[in-house]
């Protein structure tokens, strides 16, 4: 399937990146490292960390690739498909990272619940990825991409999680689980849902703006 | 022989500026066509609507059959080798991952690429970074090639050889649109479209 090698040569591409990869895992270290110690910032600061850095590999593999992206449409992919080799490969990608950091928080931090905070890291990889991907789709550089990143991820990190900015905010759901995974009870059913909601809306945000930007005329045949 | 592109009526404008305006290009199987004009003519323009990649204001464009396209610019991920390229790319065209990276081989060959080389394209030459964008644009072996000085960065000898190509690719049956500033090589080629930089510019003149 075309799908599985665009997620290939993504990996290819991301995989020969060694500063990228160093980038990703020190990321969101250090956001957890030196808000160490401070209860649910510093898990929540470690959960935003890693949105940055897998949002970030997201928004640069669409917007560095503009123009081959609409010659490989032009030689027969879909751009749904360059869409979905995308996320095959950075959607995986995020889950490692984030069991591995979730592992290094659930020592340091010792949360009352390790496996719902580790959730809550998951849940943020994998809506990071919807949300770099819509980001790359709909604006048109990479400065202005990351402009967007950081104001929305900052915003999330700077409101209090129960305010109404906060629930309009991409990071919400998975902020609210991580958040629980420090108390030894509360839902978290309902906040799994919200991300579900929320990764969904941004992949189809991405999808209609990258047919958009890659999309070619198909031309009449002739005779 | 059958018709391969036509393109009739095309206007373009970015904000005020005409580009294009009701421009007219066919291009018939087995004929080689040079497409020429001053900076800013539209000829790039003209490729890219006629590829598909651009969207005419007005005017529309049929075409043959299969077509490549090999823009100016090479439009490579920097990191990746050739052979990724072929294959990612000949996915695209339908081809498997062998019949991508064999076909390719033979076209990087017929161009004296060095084809030992498992560099990442970021790695490469101008020259030999041309090569692999123009293979690409034949992997699929298309019936319509419009080639946007595809020869950039080439040395002596390759920019010899790849007009020789176009020779070939004329006694094949493909219908060839190079965008040119070479005049020494008009000669060559079947006919000549020149491009004007003001309104009503289709000015169309007979080299053979």
């Amino acid at each position: 399937m075309r799908v599985f090698i665009m997620t290939e040569m993504h990996g290819r591409d991301l995989t020969r990146r060694h500063v990228a990869i160093g980038l990703l895992v020190a990321l969101p270290l250090s956001f957890y490292l030196a808000s160490a110690g401070s209860g649910t910032s510093s898990v929540s600061a470690g959960g935003v960390g890693m949105a940055f850095a897998v949002s970030g590999a997201a928004l640069f593999s669409i917007l560095s690739s503009r123009e081959v992206d609409q010659r490989l449409v032009l030689t027969g992919y879909r751009p749904v498909e360059l869409l979905l080799g995308r996320l095959l490969f950075l959607g995986p990608l995020g889950l490692l990272i984030s069991g591995l950091f979730s592992l290094l928080m659930a020592l340091l931090s010792q949360p009352d619940r390790p496996w719902v905070m580790a959730l809550g890291v998951a849940l943020v990889a994998l809506e990071s990825v919807p949300f770099g991907l819509a980001v790359g789709a709909v604006v048109p550089q990479e400065l202005e991409g990351t402009l967007v990143l950081i104001g929305v991820i900052g915003l999330q990190l700077a409101v209090r999680t129960d305010s109404t900015v906060s629930k309009l905010l991409p990071f919400y759901g998975p902020r609210k689980v991580l958040a629980a995974s420090l108390e030894p009870q509360g839902r978290i059913a309902v906040p799994v849902l919200e991300t579900a909601v929320y990764a969904l809306a941004l992949l189809i945000i991405a999808r209609v703006f990258m047919s958009r930007r890659v999309n070619i005329e198909r031309h009449d045949l002739l005779g | 022989m059958a018709t391969q592109l036509l393109a009739s009526h095309i206007c373009k404008q970015y904000g005020r500026t005409h580009i294009l305006e009701d421009v007219n290009l066919a291009v018939e199987a087995g004929e080689v066509v040079a497409l020429t004009g001053e900076n800013g003519a539209g000829k790039t323009t003209l490729m890219r609507i006629s590829a598909g990649l651009l969207r005419a204001d007005s005017g529309t464009v049929q075409v043959g059959g299969r077509l490549g396209y090999c823009p100016q610019i090479p439009g490579l991920f920097e990191l990746l080798t050739a052979d990724d390229h072929l294959v990612m790319f000949g996915r695209g065209c339908g081809l498997s991952r062998e019949e991508a990276l064999s076909r390719g081989h033979a076209i990087l060959g017929e161009f004296d690429y060095p084809l030992h080389e498992r560099a990442a394209t970021q790695d490469l030459s101008g020259g030999t970074r041309q090569k692999l964008n123009l293979a690409l644009a034949l992997l699929g072996d298309p019936s319509l090639l419009l080639l946007d000085e595809p020869y950039q960065g080439f040395d002596r000898g390759t920019y010899v050889n790849f007009w020789d190509h176009c020779q070939n690719w004329r006694r094949q049956g493909k219908a060839v649109v190079v965008v040119t500033h070479m005049l020494a090589e008009l000669e060559r080629v079947d006919r000549v479209v020149e491009l004007a930089a003001h309104p009503s510019r289709a000015h169309h003149r007979g080299v053979r």
